[in-house]
């Protein structure tokens, strides 16, 4: 698995798929490939910060979930907002989401054979 | 051309002023019958009040002793060329930020981001083939996570163009943290 963080709207897609050389068919918004993708297909998780958002709000357990996906999708690609780098928000469930997501990320990039940072559209390996 | 990148309070506009009068030498130094190139600073913000005079005030002094002029351009960046003088010359944009509100938010309505983008790129494009070296400032507003009103956003979205664009322009982009220059290109 590999990990792309960076802010809102530093062309973090597009540097993924340009790097690569995958079609927009590979990635998935904010969610999972649903049971018909094929295994050996490239899978690009984009607004995986969303994901998270969403299965907060739906009851669900993101930091769980994730670990099953990988399961199937160990060779996906992740791309995330990095959403933590401001005030941090008055109301709970605002602080809970960046708080989850910061975590989550932190479990990925261990996992992640590579972790770059995006920024201006320019892809930086941190690990 | 190099970008400059940085939170608030970063220290990218120190770096960015190192950076010109760096430039500037260097390229004097070439030619011995120009002693240094002209600096300009191409001031972006918008003066509404005391407290923003005061500031401006306060900046002006500290680049004087520089040798920086300054330029005041709130929109239409191109323009500031109009007001130096020929020859080789030096210029520091500061910042991306205050020049997209300005032009975006102008007449009262919101104008759509995309199209901002592209002039204030196509500014940024005549000041790089007019100048000697031009070095722009511009901030990390992306990473607070914070859904915003849609304006907002439109905003910040048009931000990222512009800086992604202008990344394609530079030879140099720089992202500046706790005042240490990290070369990202």
């Amino acid at each position: 698995m590999k990990l792309v963080i960076g802010g809102y709207a530093q062309g973090k897609l597009d540097y993924v798929l340009a790097k690569y050389h995958l079609p927009e068919t590979a990635v998935w918004d904010g969610a999972w490939p649903d049971g018909g993708c094929p295994l050996d297909e490239a899978v690009v998780i984009n607004h995986f910060h969303q994901w998270v958002k969403r299965r907060m709000s739906e009851g669900g357990c993101p930091e769980k979930e994730v670990r099953l996906f990988l399961e199937t999708y160990g060779n996906c690609i992740i791309i995330s907002d990095e959403v933590g780098n401001g005030i941090v928000p008055i109301e709970p469930l605002e602080r809970e989401y960046r708080e989850r997501v910061g975590r989550i990320l932190i479990d990925l990039a261990k996992e992640a054979e590579e972790v770059e940072r995006v920024l201006c559209g320019i892809g930086q390996k941190i690990k | 051309m190099v970008l400059i990148i940085g939170g608030s309070g970063s220290g990218k506009s120190a770096y960015a002023e190192e950076t010109v009068v760096s430039l500037a030498k260097k390229s004097a130094s070439l030619e011995e019958n120009i002693l240094e190139m002209k600096k300009y600073y191409l001031a972006a913000m918008q003066v509404f009040d005391e407290e923003g005079k005061r500031r401006v005030k306060r900046h002006r002094e500290l680049r004087s002793g520089k040798g920086f002029l300054t330029i005041e351009q709130p929109t239409e960046i191109h323009k500031a060329l109009e007001q130096m003088e020929e020859g080789d010359r030096a210029a520091l944009l500061e910042c991306i930020s205050n020049l997209t509100a300005n032009e975006m938010f102008k007449e009262g309505e919101a104008r759509p981001e995309t199209q901002t983008a592209e002039q204030i790129v196509e500014g940024v494009k005549l000041l790089k083939e007019n100048t000697t070296h031009l070095v722009v400032v511009s901030n990390n507003v992306f990473e607070d996570g914070v859904v915003y009103d849609e304006a907002t956003m439109a905003y910040i979205r048009g931000m990222g163009i512009i800086n992604q664009s202008l990344a394609k322009l530079s030879d140099q982009v720089v992202e500046v943290v706790a005042g240490i220059p990290i070369v990202l290109l």
